[in-house]
């Protein structure tokens, strides 16, 4: 008999215990929302390349059900269903890929309308290394592994740390042009392209006052003279057209010039910031040394 | 100096948008007023236009002194016909001047700039028609009547001989009307004046009638042949009656008698 | 008639002399504002308008590339591109009689921006199959190519849909169907190409940034062409005030004038848009302010627009320049932000007047 009440009184008391137990994930979003989840999601959409990249780089990958159209990294996505971008994202396909959690940007109009529809959206911000960090961290929770955040986020910093190794020491504080678009757009030094240069060694020619990405008057760049050029190759080719232009003495031969897909990959505020800042360092090592010669002839130019 | 020119339609038959709206109809117009004359859809404004070569023929064809008027460059054909279109639906900054002015292109040409002889005859055309007192006003200012004027100017300032006017009084009060009318009047002494009219007892003061119904012409006469006061009555389906006043002249009354 | 006749002479020559002083008025004022902007074009840069920075630049070893390489051919082509936008937006609303037509309606915005985008979006696709050294040139110039040859393909789009310029509606309607289909094409292309979609963002603002010489010498060029041909067709717009058969009735020959209108604004329109991108505004406006200001026949405003869209477009990349320096603001945002809002000033006071 009293066997029987133990094993009652456990009983409830488990059953109580369970029923009070709270949801296995709480995670707060970047647009403030609160997330409770009983279990780590199994099908999840995103709708950003670096959320993508992202999700892969903390083991997720077998869970993605769809991505947005221009998430082209890793190759194990390559099949999965393109569902439009931030701004024409395919709400239907979405839905009825009837996933656990989206995982968009703050900026995405679809957001409001999928939760609309009952779908979880989860909203991630990256502008910054910190906010790269962060998101890191969002996700791995949200997968329930929050453990291969810190994993993944140090394996970004030895490699950082291993391309400014890499860094020649006469480039260490050498102004550094990044042009983000032609109108011309810089990434400055409070963009996470910024930081990415500080961490190799290099200055930025477009100081943190003026915002991550300003739109530049063009003599700007003309009088700041910086020391390295970074570009896509198609900006890189007609860069020296520009009115004034012909006078950088970066130009042409220390520039970098990437092609399109490389240049994604500067771009991408994400887990492979690590593999971008190796691309920088190996092609600022890779530029011809500057000599007193070489830059008197240039100066005569 | 103007030359006696005479405009002639020869068996015209004009269509717009595929349906007939002139039906072989000849007429030939010298020195003097005519006034055209017809019911709604008569096909009078049409049967102008084709006269001022503005549209051509499906059949038959126009003669300007014996001679097809297409044949005729575009700007010989302009000094010698002008024609002032029915409604006045304004656009643009200019003045009244500047749109007489506008009546001497057809000598000058877009690129040769005017000369003491243009501006006399603005000065002549605009004096005419006495518009000279608002010859700097815009053209949008005036009034409907005031710029049924200044347009008629810009006819004149042509120099044309032959003149082919759209209802010209259809914006005048009557003082007006009866100035225009003088003006017309005095004009065909010297040009050949055709005019649309739908004011029967005007066209009843012209030299000559020519009635249109259906794009046939009815009639072709004198304004005091009974031949043609019963024609234009029949082809008003006898809605007007054509009286006379005790000092002879003809006049149109509408019958109101039910 | 009437015996009480104001005696012809006196009555006209006041409101004359005030037309003839106005337009006299305009002109100067426009010039000399052109000139004032200029020589503040010429100092403003990245540390905005200063008098300090000024000396600096003058003085500086780096003069010559600063205010002759940068700032001057800047200037210049600024005041080049809004006059030609100024020209094209005036013969636009005097060809088609219509106080809203802009440059840009007979699908020469949209093919300039189609050939744009394909451009970027085929030298992404295609890779870098082009050597540094010719690609140098072929690529700034492939965009002005681009953009020149796109508007005149979109023009000649539309004139074939309206089955030539006779019907100024047929014309317009043709326009905005073109505009509309090269639009959508643009759209598909930049989908596929997000390299093309960014420098089509560009383009639709409008950017004074690389005005460099070469464009001024292709204005200027442009503008010795256009301007004296408008001047010698623009008594056939004010003959077209009168309705078509009227102006057809003094013997003008209606087709062929129209077409050289219509080649004139493809040719003002391509030259602007190939060099500045899609400049909002000016071409709609500048023609109003003439007109409000003076109004007069075709033969002045036409003319007279050039010089105030020339002064529009300059003003708004000075401040472009100094407002937010080292930053630019777009310069289209300028445009409409000075034109439509002096425009609003001018018809309220006019109508409290």
């Amino acid at each position: 008999m009293t066997a029987r009440r133990t094993f009652a009184a456990l009983l409830l008391c488990f059953v109580a215990t369970a029923a009070t137990a709270g949801p296995a994930i709480v995670l707060r979003d970047d647009g403030g929302a609160e997330h409770r989840l009983a279990a780590p999601p199994q099908r999840i959409v995103t709708l950003l390349p670096s959320l993508t990249e992202s999700v892969c780089a903390l083991g997720g990958c077998a869970r993605l059900v769809g991505v947005d159209r221009y998430s082209n990294w890793p190759d194990s996505i390559k099949d999965l269903p393109r569902l439009g971008g931030l701004e024409d994202a395919q709400v239907e396909r979405i839905v009825a890929l009837k996933p656990d959690v989206v995982l968009a940007a703050k900026s995405a109009r679809v957001a409001e309308r999928l939760q609309s529809l009952g779908l979880r959206v989860v909203l991630v911000e990256s502008q910054t290394h910190a906010d790269v960090r962060r998101s890191l961290g969002l996700i791995a929770q949200l997968l329930g592994t929050p453990a291969a955040a810190e994993r993944a986020w140090s394996a970004i910093e030895a490699e950082f740390q291993n391309a400014a190794a890499r860094v020649p020491p006469a480039r260490r504080g050498q102004k550094v042009y990044f042009e983000v678009a032609s109108d011309p757009y810089a990434a400055g030094a409070a963009s996470f392209i910024g930081e990415t240069l500080i961490k190799l060694g290099l200055g930025n020619v477009v100081p943190p006052e003026l915002g991550p990405f300003p739109r530049l008057n063009p003599e700007y760049v003309v009088r700041a003279q910086p020391d390295i050029i970074v570009a896509s190759q198609q900006a890189l080719q007609s860069m020296a057209g520009r009115p004034g232009w012909s006078a950088l003495k970066a130009l042409p031969r220390q520039a970098c010039g990437f092609v399109e897909a490389r240049y994604e990959l500067l771009i991408r505020p994400g887990p492979r910031m690590g593999e971008a800042a190796s691309a920088l360092a190996d092609c600022v090592a890779g530029l011809p040394a500057k000599t007193a010669a070489a830059t008197g002839t240039k100066d005569g130019q | 100096m103007t030359t006696h020119d005479s405009l002639s339609a020869l068996d015209l038959s004009v269509q717009l948008g595929g349906r007939p709206v002139l039906r072989h109809v000849s007429c030939r117009l010298q020195r003097g007023w005519t006034a055209i004359v017809g019911p709604n859809g008569a096909g009078k404004s049409t049967l102008l236009r084709t006269l001022a070569g503005l549209l051509p023929p499906q059949s038959g064809r126009v003669e300007l002194d014996r001679q097809p008027l297409l044949n005729l460059a575009p700007r010989e054909r302009a000094r010698r016909i002008a024609w002032l279109a029915q409604s006045s639906a304004v656009t643009g900054e200019l003045t009244a001047r500047e749109t007489v002015q506008l009546g001497r292109l057809a000598h000058l040409g877009l690129f040769a700039a005017p000369t003491a002889a243009d501006e006399a005859a603005v000065d002549a055309a605009m004096h005419a028609t006495e518009c000279e007192a608002w010859g700097a006003r815009r053209l949008h200012a005036l009034s409907g009547g005031e710029r049924q004027r200044v347009l008629l100017a810009r006819a004149l300032a042509t120099g044309a001989p032959a003149l082919l006017l759209d209802e010209p009084t259809t914006h005048l009060d009557p003082p007006h009307q009866v100035a225009l009318a003088l003006l017309m009047r005095r004009l065909a002494a010297t040009h050949t004046l055709v005019s649309v009219l739908h004011d029967l007892t005007l066209a009843l003061r012209a030299d000559r009638v020519l009635v249109l119904r259906d794009g046939t012409l009815q009639a072709d006469g004198v304004p005091g042949d009974p031949a043609l006061r019963a024609a234009l009555e029949a082809s008003f389906d006898h809605a007007i009656h054509i009286d006379t006043t005790r000092s002879g002249r003809p006049v149109a009354l509408p019958r109101l008698d039910d | 008639m009437s015996a009480t006749l104001v005696p012809p002479a006196a009555a006209a020559a006041a409101p004359v002399l005030a037309d003839a002083a106005r337009r006299r008025r305009l002109l100067l004022t426009l010039w000399g504002l052109a000139v004032v902007l200029a020589l503040l074009g010429l100092a403003a840069g990245p540390s905005g308008l200063s008098w300090s920075a000024w000396m600096a630049d003058v003085g500086g070893d780096q003069a010559m590339l600063i205010l002759g390489q940068i700032r001057a051919p800047r200037t210049l082509g600024a005041w080049g591109v809004g006059a030609m936008l100024g020209l094209a937006g005036a013969i636009a609303q005097g060809l088609f009689r219509n106080p809203l037509a802009d440059p840009y309606l007979l699908g020469t915005a949209a093919g300039a921006g189609l050939a744009v985008v394909l451009v970027l979006a085929g030298a992404t696709l295609g890779g870098v199959a082009i050597g540094l050294a010719t690609a140098q040139w072929l690529a700034r110039l492939g965009m002005v190519l681009a953009a020149f040859v796109g508007a005149l393909g979109g023009l000649t789009l539309t004139l074939m849909l309206a089955r030539g310029a006779h019907e100024p509606m047929r014309l317009l309607l043709a326009g905005v169907v073109v505009a509309v289909v090269l639009g959508a094409v643009s759209d598909l292309v930049t989908t596929v190409s997000p390299e093309a979609l960014r420098g089509k963002q560009f383009f639709m603002l409008g950017s004074t940034g690389f005005l460099g010489w070469s464009s001024v010498w292709v204005l200027a060029a442009g503008l010795a062409v256009a301007l004296p041909l408008s001047h010698r067709y623009a008594s056939a717009l004010d003959a077209l005030t009168l309705g078509e058969d009227s102006a057809a009735s003094l013997g003008l020959d209606l087709p062929r004038i129209r077409l050289v209108l219509v080649g004139l604004l493809a040719l003002a329109t391509g030259l602007a848009v190939s060099q500045a991108g899609l400049v909002a505004f000016v071409g709609l406006v500048a023609p109003h302010l003439v007109r409000r200001h003076a109004p007069a026949p075709q033969a002045f405003t036409l003319l007279a627009s050039a010089a105030m869209g020339g002064v529009l477009l300059l003003a708004a990349d000075v401040l472009a320049r100094c407002m937010i320096a080292p930053q630019e603001l777009p310069v289209g945002v300028l445009t409409a932000v000075l034109g439509g809002g002096y425009l609003m000033r001018l018809l309220k006071r006019q109508t409290s007047e």
